[in-house]
């Protein structure tokens, strides 16, 4: 009996079941819903990021004029501009892109095009991963022991642009690994064809037709360089410097360390409101600026390969 | 079973008991062959048979895959082109290769053209010269000689292979192997290709694959048939087709098969 019942039970289930599949929105119907949502969600993203642009926009504007930009902060850093900041975000975005950038396209060369698929391969690629997912303040951390330390760089602009550099490195590495991996595989096979060498195909062949991925990467560091604070914090960033650095072995200023200084240990947190949004606006429209550039590099390139 | 020695009396190619493995599953077995000079070579077949392994053979393109195993020996102008201090770069320049998709860099018509020569160190004041020259060789000089410096994929597929046909002629090859260039084109591109290929006969030695048989008893002067990795027949293009020795090979070209 009870075994009886159970199977009605089921019975019962399965013919619900079907029932259920047998209401279906009409296709039409489905497809508004999906696109509202897919609407709705495109609209708060957009929106959060325009309100955020808008306040620090509304808050800073006041306070940039070219004294804000050009002068050193005086009065306790309650007066005066950012110019050091300015300079020294300026100079970590050179120093780091200058070596993490030939470094990672040749390693992410080396292993796409020369190395085979071996265990040591497969551990440097795993090796690059977890380097990716460290969290900044562990690289802050290396760099001090390293390069301030070991190396004996003090705490310094080359032991930050250093430790940034290692911090973006697996960035590059990748962009360029994926940017190569789209490379069609016959314009290398005819190439190669020509009797033209690999080294001397991957520099006129399959490097140029990779740069808009490279490029792309490369931004993205850029503005980590631009916003990061941990690593700096370790390595060579300073509190107050009414001077420019004057040799990559001088402390410098930059301006996310500024600016968490302003707004939690300065000496006038409710004085210096204006200065903190004045230096957040100066240092979006870098980080932007910079994306415009390679936004227009990347054209360029495109235009260049494509029809 | 192997009809691939035939009386040549200077082949300009000469295949020796070529076998060949992908891994463990072997793709070309026991073959001969000899290529005189100056002559087309059609090799025929059904799909998988070894026909394109086999001409990557003859430039070492198979070279470049990971676990391909190769034995026997293969002569171009007596070097052995699979002996111990061969220059694989070298070898390339003198045999080229045309692909069956039409591959054009991302760049210029002219920069195309030219890539060879450059790399190879050609002298800046002769490049012109050597562009338009090969450009002329594969009959596309007229449709593009406005245009030099547009986009080489702004050209029709048929336009792009006559300009990969150039590129190649550009390096100075002696031998030019084509591995169906042909198959993705239209009817009236496929005949200028074969036009043009003949044309070519003069200067250079040419080996061709190819999937359509009137083109291979067109403009082909001897023809090989391959079937599952062997080299079945061999020998003047009109004998193969009026009179094959094998069964297979009058099945396979009379459409019973592949
Ligand atoms: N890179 C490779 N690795 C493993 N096996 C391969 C590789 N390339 C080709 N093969 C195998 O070798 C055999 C011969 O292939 P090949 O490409 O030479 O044939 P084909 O005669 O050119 O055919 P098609 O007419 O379709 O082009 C096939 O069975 C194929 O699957
Ligand atoms: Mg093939």
């Amino acid at each position: 009996m009870e075994l009886n019942a159970d199977v009605k039970e089921s019975d019962h289930k399965a013919t619900r079941v079907q029932g259920g599949l047998n209401f279906r929105l009409n296709a039409k119907t489905s497809e508004k819903i999906a696109f509202a949502f897919l609407g709705l969600s495109v609209l708060i993203v957009v929106g959060f990021v325009l309100v955020i642009l808008a306040y620090i926009v509304y808050n800073g504007y006041n306070a940039i004029n070219i004294g804000f930009l050009t002068e050193m902060p005086r009065l306790m850093m309650t007066q005066g501009g950012i110019y050091p900041a300015i300079v020294g975000t300026l100079y970590l975005i050179i120093g780091s892109m200058t070596v993490a950038l030939p470094v990672g396209v040749m390693v992410a060369i080396y292993l796409n095009e020369y190395a085979g698929e071996t265990r040591t391969t497969w551990l440097i690629e795993m090796a690059i991963n977890n380097l990716a997912g460290t969290p900044s303040v562990v690289f802050g951390l290396f760099g001090l022991a390293l390069f301030v330390k070991y190396f004996g760089f003090g705490p310094s602009l080359l032991s930050s642009s250093l430790t940034l550099s290692l911090l973006i490195l697996p960035v590059i590495i990748r962009a360029t690994e994926e940017a190569l991996l789209t490379v069609p595989k016959e314009y290398r096979e005819s190439s190669l064809a020509l009797g033209v060498s690999k080294w001397q195909t991957i520099r006129h062949v399959v490097l140029p037709a990779a740069i808009p991925g490279i490029v792309t990467g490369s931004v993205l560091s850029i503005g980590r360089v631009a916003g990061e604070t941990a690593p700096i914090l370790f390595t060579g960033v300073a509190y107050f410097l009414p001077r420019l650095p004057d040799s990559v072995y001088s402390q410098f200023m930059a301006l996310p360390y500024h600016l968490f200084v302003l707004a939690t240990a300065g000496t006038n947190i409710a004085k210096t409101r204006s200065i903190q949004y004045g230096t957040a606006l100066v240092l979006l429209i870098i980080v932007l600026g910079l994306n415009l550039v390679a936004v227009l590099i990347r054209r360029h390139y495109r235009k260049k390969l494509k029809v | 079973m192997t009809e691939g020695i035939q009386n040549v009396s200077k082949p300009q190619i000469k295949v020796e008991n070529l076998n060949l493995w992908y891994g463990e599953k072997q793709a070309l077995k026991n073959v001969s062959m000899n290529i005189p000079k100056n002559s087309i070579t059609a090799l025929i077949g059904p799909s998988g048979c070894g026909k394109s392994t086999f001409i990557r053979c003859l430039n070492r393109m198979n070279d470049l895959i990971n676990n391909c195993k190769i034995e026997g020996k293969v002569t171009i102008e007596s070097d052995n082109i699979y002996g111990p201090d061969v220059d694989v770069v070298d070898l390339r320049k003198s045999v080229g290769m045309v692909f069956q998709k039409p591959n054009p860099f991302p760049m210029s018509i002219y920069d195309n053209v030219a890539y060879g020569p450059r790399i190879h160190g050609a002298n800046r004041k002769d490049l012109d010269g050597i562009v338009e020259q090969a450009l002329h060789s594969a009959a596309i000089w007229d449709e593009v000689s406005d245009r030099l410096k547009s986009p080489a994929l702004s050209l029709s597929g048929g336009q792009q292979q006559r300009l990969c046909i150039a590129r190649t002629l550009a390096v100075k090859p002696k031998i030019i192997l084509f591995d169906e260039p042909t198959s993705a084109l239209d009817p009236i591109s496929t005949l200028r290709i074969e036009d043009l290929t003949m044309n070519l006969k003069k200067d250079y030695t040419i080996v061709i694959v190819t999937h359509n048989m009137q083109q291979a008893a067109r403009i082909s002067d001897y023809t090989g048939f391959f079937l599952m990795g062997e080299l079945i027949e061999f020998g003047q293009t009109k004998q193969i087709f009026q009179n094959p020795r094998e069964k297979s090979t009058e099945d396979y070209i009379t459409g019973r098969f592949g």
